[in-house]
């Protein structure tokens, strides 16, 4: 196709600036937290006055305990990702590979969790954690979490699951494979990079929570990292340098995993989610 | 096929008996709550007090004017991330240099957490520094109060929301897109259809479907969404973005009014529910045009 060339560059640029306005809050996190406090407020630079990045990571050696915050985040975002992929991929077989009564029911709650919003069953689970003595620990935190994001990863992984012939699992059973050993053996092997997929979003799901964490958790030295840098809104002791460090060591890791699997995330969600 | 009935219950049991535990249960003994004087600190103890919850939020004006914000907020962010995302994934679409890149960058909003956006927006829309004030002030506009000023409240948290999502709606029409038949395109170019028209008549329809599920998607997460209105400006300045769900948990939370925070839950996810309601219905006329 020939096209003349002003019209290419012109497209190029108009990309480059969309690129450019999607990049730049998070350049812009990267500006401050090398940015000593006086540069900040006599009109911050375009180009950060302090060239090493690596600086960034002497937030770990001030008194923000961020270490403390991102292990936590951690132990919470890894219990949200074992007890929804486990759930998860059971359930996506399930779907996938049978016909029983209570499935169009099943079907539609998974989608129906993605309409309730989250403070309204706040109320409820509060009361539930508070019944079951689960306020201020991880376990109340792990429980409401996959919650919300156990149905996205049963659509991922059933969607996935749809797209392997039932032949090969007709050879296997030929061979008197039962069917829990044709799901770990076969199925799970084959649909690794969607299950993998699940669980970047499930695992950044945890990671992201505010609502909850807020809420449930109350004793700081237990807070998880959202709570933590949520805590520097509105309070000017901290340095913002420090602030924006802390708030970076926090983001580029599922930015990094994001873009990793961003091919399988988006067949996932959009197989899952466009056929319903 | 010799395989036991119960066989598939073994394998979705536990997911469905987690949503009826986690999920189904609350959300009826919150519909219960909605009917009753229950207390943040007491919560199982509330009487039954009928449809008084729901008598005193639907006879106050405040209430209108949420719902009145949840849909203007919902309106403009799923309006300009559509756009925008539809717009960015026309134009990467094609070939040019350093695409993959630029992909990359496009996609990256999606993937940072709420509360660094809102940290970094917070920053950027500060009164006296931030570097939107050193924008408005080099055109020539002067210093703005984004976040204080209530006519730029909206405005505010919408920019910030419609950053943080587009991309989801620019991947989804991405895939869509390379999954339209280039045999379809050439077809209508030899018929000398130019490229604008090609575009109009072949691409847009086999988007549309796409374009219709994701943007139901994004109006659902637009009306429960949370922390980046509650953390950007916690509902102010002066109610400008006080969306239902901000209600919800500031009448729980700051007012420790579990039972009116629950009736007014259960009329936000009313609101949720008709649009889903709506959606379907129009999607079940379209498709009876498409296949006839």
């Amino acid at each position: 196709m020939k096209r003349n060339i002003p019209v290419k560059i012109l497209r190029w640029i108009f990309v480059f600036l969309l690129a450019s306005f999607a990049i730049f809050p998070i350049y812009w996190m990267y500006n401050t937290s090398l940015t000593p406090l006086g540069g900040l407020f006599e009109g911050q630079n375009l180009i950060p006055p302090v060239q090493n990045s690596l600086e960034i990571f002497n937030v770990f050696f001030t008194e923000v305990p961020i270490w403390r915050w991102l292990r936590n985040s951690a132990v919470v975002a890894l219990g949200t990702t074992i007890s929804s992929l486990a759930m998860a991929i059971l359930a996506a077989y399930g779907l996938s590979r049978f016909r029983f009564f209570g499935k169009g029911i099943l079907g539609f709650a998974l989608f129906a969790t993605q309409m309730l919003p989250e403070a309204l069953l706040i109320v409820p689970m509060y009361a539930l954690f508070m019944g079951l003595g689960l306020l201020d620990g991880y376990t109340g935190l792990v429980l409401a979490n996959t919650a919300f994001v156990m149905p996205v990863a049963v659509w991922i992984i059933k969607s996935a699951m749809d797209g392997i012939p039932y032949e090969i699992e007709e050879a296997a059973r030929v061979d008197g494979t039962r069917r829990l050993a044709m799901l770990t053996q076969i199925m799970i092997p084959l649909t690794a990079p969607s299950i993998a997929a699940a669980s970047v979003i499930v695992f950044f799901d945890g990671w992201n929570d505010f609502l909850f964490a807020s809420t449930f958790v109350t004793s700081s030295e237990k807070w998880l990292a959202t709570v933590g840098l949520a805590s520097f809104l509105g309070e000017f002791v901290t340095p913002l340098a420090t602030v924006f460090s802390a708030a970076l060591v926090f983001t580029i890791p599922p930015i990094v995993f994001f873009l990793i699997m961003q091919r399988q995330i988006i067949s996932g969600l959009t197989s899952g989610s466009v056929k319903g | 096929m010799g395989e036991h009935r119960i066989t598939p219950y073994l394998f979705v049991g536990a997911a469905s008996i987690y949503l009826i535990l986690f999920t189904s249960i609350p959300l009826l003994r919150g519909f219960w709550f909605s009917f009753t004087d229950s207390f943040l600190l007491v919560p199982t103890e509330g009487k039954f007090i009928g449809l008084a919850n729901y008598r005193r939020i639907l006879g106050d004006s405040a209430f209108y004017s949420s719902l009145w914000t949840t849909i203007l907020y919902t309106f403009i962010v799923v309006v300009g991330a559509v756009s925008l995302g539809l717009i960015a994934a026309i134009a990467i679409n094609e070939k040019l240099p350093g695409r993959a890149v630029f992909r990359s960058m496009l996609t990256v909003p999606w993937a940072v957490p709420g509360v660094s956006v809102v940290l970094v927006f917070n920053w950027m829309y500060n009164y006296d520094s931030g570097v939107a004030n050193q924008v408005t002030q080099a055109l020539g506009i002067g210093q703005k109060g984004w976040l204080i000023d209530p006519s730029l409240g909206m405005f505010a948290v919408t920019f910030a929301s419609i950053w943080k999502v587009f991309p989801f709606i620019m991947l989804v029409v991405l895939a869509a897109l390379q999954s339209v038949p280039e045999e379809l395109r050439e077809a209508s170019q030899v018929d000398g259809a130019d490229r604008f028209s090609s575009f109009k008549t072949v691409v847009i329809p086999h988007l549309m479907p796409t374009i219709r599920v994701a943007s139901l998607l994004m109006t659902i997460w637009s009306i429960r969404r949370f922390e980046i209105i509650y953390l950007l400006t916690g509902g102010g300045p002066s109610g400008a973005t006080n969306t239902i769900v901000i209600n919800v948990y500031k009448q729980a939370f700051e007012s420790s009014e579990l039972g009116r925070a629950a009736a007014l839950g259960i009329l936000g996810l009313l609101l949720s529910l008709s649009v889903t309601i709506v959606y379907f219905s129009v999607d079940r006329k379209n498709a009876k045009k498409e296949t006839l």
